[in-house]
């Protein structure tokens, strides 16, 4: 009787935060303030009356008349119910903070999602004792990144860990797909930056419908919110705030992956990150990350090392990822290979270190480009790891 | 009361005869000109009567009346003032008849009765059907490569009046200054390294296939291309004598010799106007850089920076090989069959193309390569990326290959060419091509993959099919293409600005 009554309730609560996170000019922050332990239902109902809390009224300043009139307005034209059954009818669930199923993670967050959206049946689905840890990195990254985003994600999934990544093009994108090859490896974890039914970006779609389908996706945006300039900073930190431990695979000297850093490093999470090339412009904020005493993270034995410290399940033990070893290359091929590292090169760099004439390189390129062995991106060519699907 | 001069007019490159008849009468001061004369010419009458006056020769008070036969035909520019002044002082009876018999008259003149050069005296001078040419004294050089004419040269109308009547000196003709070799250029014997960006110089000047350079500063574009007139056999005949049209009706200098020999390198700026590009202009008509370039090189650096605009008008004179230039009343025709070889940055920035290379969000790339269009980047047959040298793979590259020792394959292939009917394998149609090149069966699994894949467009296949065959003609291969010389071709032919995509393909 009494959990019908409390379920009853629940609903309720969930279907006035749903309506308070769709009120237009309603970000996380804002909404922390105007809830801030109050029940939704008081929180929307103190709105149809124009009231809001002293901490948000001087958080919105000048302009406090203008927007809590906007609110006033929408509330009134509001139906609490309809707003809910759309939601519900999108099969996303909800959670809010303190609510059963938010993730324990994030509850001592310094600035905790109010409310989570997630794919599939609830918000923190089997997520109480796995490990988990964000593998984040620039979306232009080189093939070299790709290839350990991939098998870093591949083996920490086998290894029984949930990858948290943020869906974006690049190493992001590689450490979910690497996530996904794992033979019965542990869910991966997206936290995007839009609502759950606006897939951003649209060339990672077969890839965000297999996240949701093999693990979650999460966002604090409620269905229908496109990308705006700061709801990936915003995304950024719940990624750190979810994870154990954050890897970043490849950065830019100020690429906006730091921003994850500086998010992790705020909430105590370890941070390694993976070396590159002194020449990689790519790698450039790894190298540095890695002077300013991060941990390196050459494979993921390194990771898995850092989370049992953590007192995280101890894992089997894997091999660092290595490239693969190609059998019956063409003479020419396999010196091509040799004088190809993991940094793009041009084919003139090429053609310097291996004295091959232009037209026999270009044979050998071929043959490697067959194998696999070799990406090809505008004119430059670089080794490939083992992503190949 | 009645003289007429011979003269002629200019019509894109080509020169056409002109009969300028004048005559006096008795009536009411007048001067009038008729025989579709563009605004310049008509503005004859008032340089012509200035100089007169200046030059101390009686100017008629009477009815004055210029016709420009055959009056069909417009007439364009100044270079007709010095026929009517003649003329003029024939009607009146300044000169006697017989003292201009057997001579044309070609020239501009100043106010002050001085005599100036005109731009295309060689197509003029060869257009004039009389044994004897009076040309201003800048001209005379060039009007002297017409070799059954006698020219006179003069500097002032004044000086003329007296030489025809037989009282006076002709000027002296100037002595050309000797200018370099034309065509010389850089050897390419000095770029270190590069080796695959010199052999793609070597198949852009073995086939003409235009050629696209892409990589960041310092990376060596423009040097590459200045390099490569050098690899371009000499211009057959005909198309020297073409070249030294539109040199001439340009008004630019003529080599010593006189013929354009050499193929030209043209590199105008990316703010050149679509007139400087592909010819005309509000003024006098005149042809653009891509005309001048006939038969030889136009380099466009930074190609990013050009407006759309005026790349846009380049595209028919690269598909037709001749460009066609109208405005209100008149329209000419230009050759302009031109080696295009372009260089730009892969990005705004000044990073390079590599993956990772730059970090400037791929929006901003998109606008920047936006500004090359689809059927534009398509006219580049080869397309390559270069990047600023490793100080480490330059000690160990090799030094290059002389231009003369490049241009003998590159001499020997085109012969392979001309065997087919065309000058370089660029010039073959689909048809013809199918037949020169047959493919072997990989070689068509190859392409039909590329096909598939949607990297290749019909378009795309004959191009690279044309690639592989100047390939197969450089290396002195015979019989069908196979797989090796399509993978070269393709590898000649990078997209230049793919985007990255999620690590799914
Ligand atoms: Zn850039």
């Amino acid at each position: 009787m009494s959990g019908e009554h409390a379920a009853a309730a629940e609903d309720v609560q969930r279907s006035h935060l749903v309506a308070l996170v769709g009120l237009p000019d309603m970000g996380p922050a804002r909404l922390r303030l105007l809830l801030d332990g109050r029940d939704p239902v008081d929180a929307w109902e103190g709105l149809r009356r124009g009231r809001i809390p002293m901490a948000l009224s001087s958080r919105l300043g000048r302009r406090r008349e203008e927007v809590v009139a906007r609110w006033t307005a929408t509330v009134a034209g509001t139906v609490v119910a309809e707003r809910w059954a759309e939601v519900a009818a999108s099969g996303q669930s909800v959670s809010w903070y303190g609510a059963p199923g938010y993730p324990a993670a994030l509850l001592d967050d310094p600035e905790p999602p109010v409310v989570l959206f997630a794919t599939g049946g609830s918000v923190a689905e089997g997520a109480a004792d796995r490990p988990r840890v964000a593998i984040v990195g620039t979306r232009r990254c080189t093939a070299y990144g790709r290839s350990v985003a991939v098998e870093l994600g591949r083996s920490l999934a086998a290894a029984g860990v949930e990858v948290v990544s943020g869906l974006a093009i690049g190493i992001d994108a590689a450490a979910h797909l690497g996530a996904l090859r794992a033979t019965d490896g542990a869910p991966p974890i997206a936290v995007v930056g839009t609502g759950l039914d606006v897939v951003y970006p649209s060339a990672n779609r077969d890839l965000w419908e297999r996240v949701a389908e093999h693990g979650r996706i999460l966002s604090e945006m409620p269905p229908g919110s496109g990308p705006t300039r700061w709801c990936f900073p915003a995304r950024n930190r719940i990624v750190a705030g979810l994870a154990d431990v954050l890897v970043v695979v490849e950065s830019h000297a100020e690429g906006g992956s730091l921003h994850t850093v500086a998010a992790a490093l705020d909430r105590d999470r370890p941070v390694l990150a993976v070396p590159g090339p002194i020449r990689s412009p790519a790698s450039a904020g790894c190298n540095r990350l890695l002077a300013e005493g991060a941990a390196p993270a050459c494979g993921p034995d390194d990771v898995l090392g850092v989370l049992s410290l953590l007192g995280r399940p101890a894992s089997p033990v894997l091999s660092a990822g290595e490239a693969p070893e190609p059998a019956d290359l063409g003479t020419d091929a396999r010196r091509v290979l040799d004088a190809l590292g993991w940094d793009p090169v041009v084919p003139d760099a090429l053609a310097a270190r291996t004295g091959l004439p232009p037209v026999a390189l270009i044979a050998a390129v071929a043959e490697l480009t067959d194998r696999g062995l070799v990406v090809e991106t505008r004119g430059h060519l670089e080794r490939r790891g083992e992503e190949r699907s | 009361m009645l003289a007429t001069i011979h003269a002629a007019t200019l019509h894109g490159v080509s020169g056409h005869p002109v009969r300028v008849e004048v005559h006096v009468a008795d009536g009411l001061p007048a001067f009038t000109v008729v025989g579709l004369p563009d605004a310049s010419c008509r503005e004859a009458r008032d340089r012509v009567r200035a100089a007169l006056e200046s030059s101390g020769l009686p100017w008629p008070p009477r009815r004055i009346t210029v016709n420009l036969a055959p009056t069909g035909v417009p007439k364009a520019g100044s270079v007709l003032d010095l026929p009517m002044a003649v003329g003029l002082l024939v009607a009146c009876g300044e000169l006697e008849p017989g003292q201009v018999d057997g001579l044309g008259f070609l020239g501009e003149l100043g106010l002050d009765g001085s005599i100036r050069p005109v731009p295309g005296v060689l197509p003029l001078v060869d257009a004039v059907e009389v044994p004897g040419m009076v040309v201003p004294v800048a001209n005379g050089a060039e009007a002297a490569l017409i070799d059954d004419r006698r020219v006179r040269v003069a500097d002032d109308l004044r000086g003329l009046v007296l030489a025809l009547r037989g009282d006076g000196e002709w000027a002296t003709p100037e002595v050309a200054e000797p200018s370099p070799v034309d065509g010389g250029g850089p050897d390419m014997g000095d770029v270190r390294g590069q080796r695959f960006a010199r052999f793609a110089l070597e198949v852009a000047a073995a086939g003409a296939h235009h050629l696209l350079l892409v990589g960041p500063p310092g990376a060596g574009k423009s040097m590459l291309a200045r390099r490569l007139p050098g690899l371009l056999p000499d211009l057959a005949p005909d198309e020297a004598l073409q070249a030294t049209r539109v040199r001439s009706a340009a008004g630019e200098a003529l080599p010593v010799d006189g013929l354009v020999r050499r193929p030209p390198w043209r590199a105008p700026h990316h703010g050149a106007s679509p007139a400087a590009l592909v010819g005309g202009g509000s003024g006098t008509m005149r042809p653009g850089e891509v005309s001048l370039a006939h038969g030889g090189v136009l380099f466009l650096d930074e190609l990013g920076e050009f407006a759309p605009s005026a790349l846009e008008t380049l595209r028919q004179p690269l598909e037709d090989g001749t460009v066609r230039v109208s405005r209100a009343g008149a329209s000419a025709e230009y050759p302009a069959r031109v080696l295009l070889v372009a260089a730009m940055n892969p990005c705004p920035c000044g990073g390079s193309a590599a993956p990772g290379g730059c970090r400037c969000p791929s929006t901003v790339r998109a606008r920047y390569v936006r500004r090359i269009s689809g059927p534009l980047l398509d006219r580049f047959d080869l397309r390559i990326a270069v990047d600023r040298p490793d100080p480490v793979d330059l000690l160990s590259g090799a030094s290059g290959e002389s231009s003369a020792d490049v241009g003998r394959r590159v001499a020997s292939a085109r012969g392979r060419a001309v065997a087919r009917g065309v000058d370089a394998n660029g010039a073959l149609d689909p048809a013809a091509l199918r037949e020169a090149a047959p493919l072997s069966e990989a070689a068509v699994r190859r392409l039909e993959a590329e096909l598939h894949a949607g990297r290749l467009s019909a378009r795309g296949l004959h191009r690279v099919r044309s690639v592989a065959l100047t390939v197969a003609d450089l290396l002195g291969r015979d019989g069908p293409l196979d797989v090796d010389l399509v993978e070269v071709a393709l590898g000649l032919r990078i997209d230049p600005f793919r985007s990255e995509v999620a690590g799914v393909r």
